[in-house]
């Protein structure tokens, strides 16, 4: 077993329905791969955790880098771990339309997140909470404006 | 005329046909499409009887065209009442003049096939090639204002197009053949590179995306983008490939100081045996420096983004991690002790300090962690001791109280033993007399330190007394009533005057302490000429810090002198006089335990005056 996490910017914004379809294709896709993980999205921030067995998560991880939907896809970490700490696919982000949220099934909002569970090391536990603050801000309850500057780099050459 | 059957077929033939006959140009035969053009009934009329939808242009040529007997030939001739409106129909109308047996002129023959369709086609035409012309001016405009230069190349990689800013930057003429002399206008260092990649995208039907240094008019090699995309209609092979070529140099030699900058950071960084390292704006980490990761015998990867929370000491890590994203969320500057885990195990502390900084390409933060391990240990050593020697002021104190406890009763007793034995004993010796009344004045003053070396230590346990708000008047009352057969003895008046503050928060028991020690002290070392005159008077200072001042006419001291300072335990000024050397000091303790201190402004012979200072000045509590 083991689990990456990337971070990620959507080339176009993405709709409620669009977000929908991604996490129908997630589920679908990924069961059967015996992949489960996590997705944040707001104003055109992703961020992805997914795990599973080691032979299944690098194709998947090769194919969404290639992805045409987004961009600037920074592979934070591709550690092996003991157990799933996301048996289920989930997705929180900014609903476009609040009032058809609660239609949408296995959504959260940013502010609903449940506490991470033990299973994550520390390291990785803070690293999902940076990720989440990198998408969502430092207040989750509000959409968030970013500022990007220059594409993030890669500093270790 | 035709046969009935033949006729038949004109009649629905699909295009307008009609004969007008003899000069005065009647109709004679017309058919259901002609019928449209100009009306149902109109066989037997004459064409100015009934001219119907034929325009007057051709009304007017008619007659001309029978006169001439030449055939004539009107194109997209509009047809209809409105000049152009919606029902306007256009026909191709041929004229046709026919000759009877004789050979003279006996009518026209009028063939007229509606070609609508087609000139609507035709002016739609004509209205896209306008469209056409104006877009194809405006690229033109665009292509040769914008500041990057456009250009067209063949599959074959001949350049066809170059933008005229091109001419203008390479200072080559209109004339020159492009794609001879672009390549040697490239870098030579850079020239095969370039080549290679067009060459390769040409063959592979894809766009290129690259950088080269041109050389400018002025012989100066400018570094320059050039990106360009194949145009392709499927499923033939790419056209062409369009591109654009942007100046790049500024934003070059930028980046490269930028490149520059980070990498002598990073030696100076990397020499330095202090852990180091930077984080994106995100708070995921970039970068550790050599030192860390000799230090955590980790590799950068193995560190991962977040993994040094993972050095931490295990029941830190937690609270380590909340503070790390709080600082990322606020920007706050992130400041810690903790303990590190070196590659043998063991934890070491060390200060970890992370500031944000904006260095141009958006925020990072940069942290330091400074091993601080032999400061912790003898803080650590010095904490031992302090907690060593409070241990044993502590039980000194106790001994104290247990002691001069222990031995005040024995004196009594001894007292009552000498007492008896004065009475019952006779002595002759006058010298005698003279012992008896120094062991009794011994006796006396061995009780009385004993009483206040118990005091002493009372008080300190006191300190932490509670406070209530004191009635000063009523408090320095009943003091003076607890001394009052010594002020009798003596003589003495006490004056009080608390009007300025008459209240005081402070614990009775402590205030009791301070007031007694102060005022009996002041009955002691009165002056043997003259009667005490003692004055007690509360006031504010100027920053509303409550003081008490006793004023006495007493012997005076000596209040800077280094051998016998005055606050000292069992330090005493006048040997001649009675006492234990335990008051003042007492005072000093129970003042400045409750943040206050106390002043004294003495001339010898004349008086002493003592300031109490209640508390810190307000504000710095």
């Amino acid at each position: 077993m083991k689990h990456i996490v990337y971070l990620s910017r959507a080339v176009r914004p993405m709709t409620d329905t669009d977000l929908q379809a991604l996490l129908d294709q997630s589920r679908h896709d990924n069961v059967r791969h015996g992949i489960t993980g996590v997705l944040f999205y707001s104003h055109g921030n992703i961020a992805q955790l997914f795990e599973g067995p080691a032979e299944m998560v690098d194709p998947l991880f090769d194919r969404i880098s290639r992805d045409g939907r987004h961009s600037h896809v920074r592979k934070l970490v591709d550690t092996p771990i003991a157990a799933r700490s996301f048996p289920t696919w989930s997705m929180a982000f900014h609903p476009l339309e609040p009032s058809g949220f609660t239609a949408l099934e296995n959504f959260l909002l940013p502010h609903q997140l449940p506490p991470l569970p033990p299973s994550l090391t520390i390291a990785d536990a803070l690293l999902v909470e940076l990720v989440q603050l990198a998408v969502f801000g430092p207040d989750p309850t509000q959409p968030f404006e970013h500022r990007h500057s220059d594409p993030p780099r890669t500093l270790d050459a | 005329m035709p046969a009935p059957r033949f006729e038949q077929l004109l009649r629905r033939l699909q295009a307008g046909v009609a004969t007008l006959e003899g000069p005065e140009l009647r109709y004679g035969f017309v058919n259901e499409q002609m019928q449209v053009l100009v009306g149902a009934n109109a066989e037997g009329r004459t064409l100015t009887e009934q001219p119907g939808l034929l325009p007057t242009a051709l009304l007017e040529v008619l007659p001309k065209v029978y006169e001439a007997g030449t055939p004539y030939t009107a194109r997209a001739c509009a047809c209809g009442p409105a000049a152009d409106g919606p029902d306007r129909r256009y026909f191709d109308v041929m004229v046709d003049p026919y000759a009877d047996e004789a050979g003279e002129p006996a009518g026209l023959l009028l063939l007229a096939v509606d070609v609508s369709e087609q000139e609507a086609t035709r002016q739609r035409a004509h209205e896209l090639a306008l469209t056409t012309r104006q877009l194809d001016a405006r690229l033109r405009v665009l292509t040769e204002t914008a500041p990057l230069f456009t250009y067209t190349m063949s599959p074959e990689g001949e350049v066809t197009y170059v933008s005229p800013q091109w001419y203008r930057f390479t200072g080559q003429p209109e004339t020159a053949d492009l794609t001879a002399i672009w390549p040697l206008l490239v870098h030579p260092d850079d020239r095969l590179r370039v080549l290679f990649e067009s060459d390769t995208a040409r063959r592979t039907g894809t766009g290129w995306n690259y950088e080269y240094r041109l050389r400018r008019y002025d012989g100066q090699y400018r570094w320059m983008l050039s990106r360009a995309l194949p145009e392709v209609h499927p499923p033939d092979q790419p056209v062409a490939w369009h591109g654009a070529l942007t100046e790049v140099h500024l934003q070059r030699e930028l980046s490269e100081a930028r490149r520059r900058g980070e990498a002598e950071l990073r030696f100076l960084a990397d020499s330095i045996p202090e852990l180091v390292w930077t984080t994106s704006a995100e708070g995921l980490v970039e970068y550790y420096n050599h030192y860390t990761k000799s230090y955590s015998g980790l590799t950068t990867e193995e560190l991962g983004p977040t993994g040094w929370v993972g050095l931490l000491y295990p029941e830190e890590q937690a609270a380590a991690a909340r503070r790390w994203v709080q600082s990322v969320a606020s920007g706050e500057d992130f400041e810690g002790e903790y303990r590190l885990r070196r590659a043998d195990g063991v934890y070491r502390w060390h200060t970890i300090r992370a500031r944000r900084l904006n260095d141009g390409s958006g925020p990072r933060w940069f942290g330091a962690g400074s091993d601080v391990e032999e400061q912790h240990r003898l803080r650590q050593v010095l904490q031992t001791q302090y907690d060593e020697l409070a241990r044993a002021h502590h039980n000194l104190d106790t001994f104290v109280y247990a002691a001069s406890h222990d031995l005040r009763q024995p004196t009594l007793n001894l007292r009552g033993l000498f007492e008896e034995l004065s009475r019952s004993v006779r002595f002759t010796d006058p010298e005698q007399a003279l012992m008896l009344r120094m062991v009794d004045t011994a006796l006396t003053h061995l009780d009385g330190t004993l009483a206040d070396l118990a005091a002493t230590v009372q008080t300190q346990r006191q300190q932490q007394e509670p406070v209530e708000v004191l009635d000063l008047a009523l408090g320095l009352e009943e003091i003076l009533l607890g001394l009052r057969p010594q002020i009798v003895l003596q003589g003495a008046s006490v004056e009080i005057d608390v009007q300025e503050a008459p209240g005081l928060l402070y614990s009775r028991a402590n205030f009791r302490s301070v007031v007694h020690n102060l005022v009996s002290n002041a009955l002691k070392f009165a002056h043997p000429m003259r009667p005490p005159q003692v004055l007690l008077r509360s006031y504010l200072t100027a920053q509303g810090q409550p003081v008490l001042e006793v004023r006495d006419n007493g012997l005076g001291m000596h209040v800077d002198d280094p051998h016998n300072p005055a606050f000292r335990l069992f330090s005493r000024q006048h040997t001649e006089v009675e006492g234990t050397g335990v008051g003042l000091y007492l005072v000093q303790r129970i003042v400045t335990s409750q943040g206050g201190h106390v002043e004294a402004d003495s001339t010898p012979g004349v008086g002493t005056t003592f300031r109490v200072f209640w508390a810190a000045p307000t504000g710095l509590e």
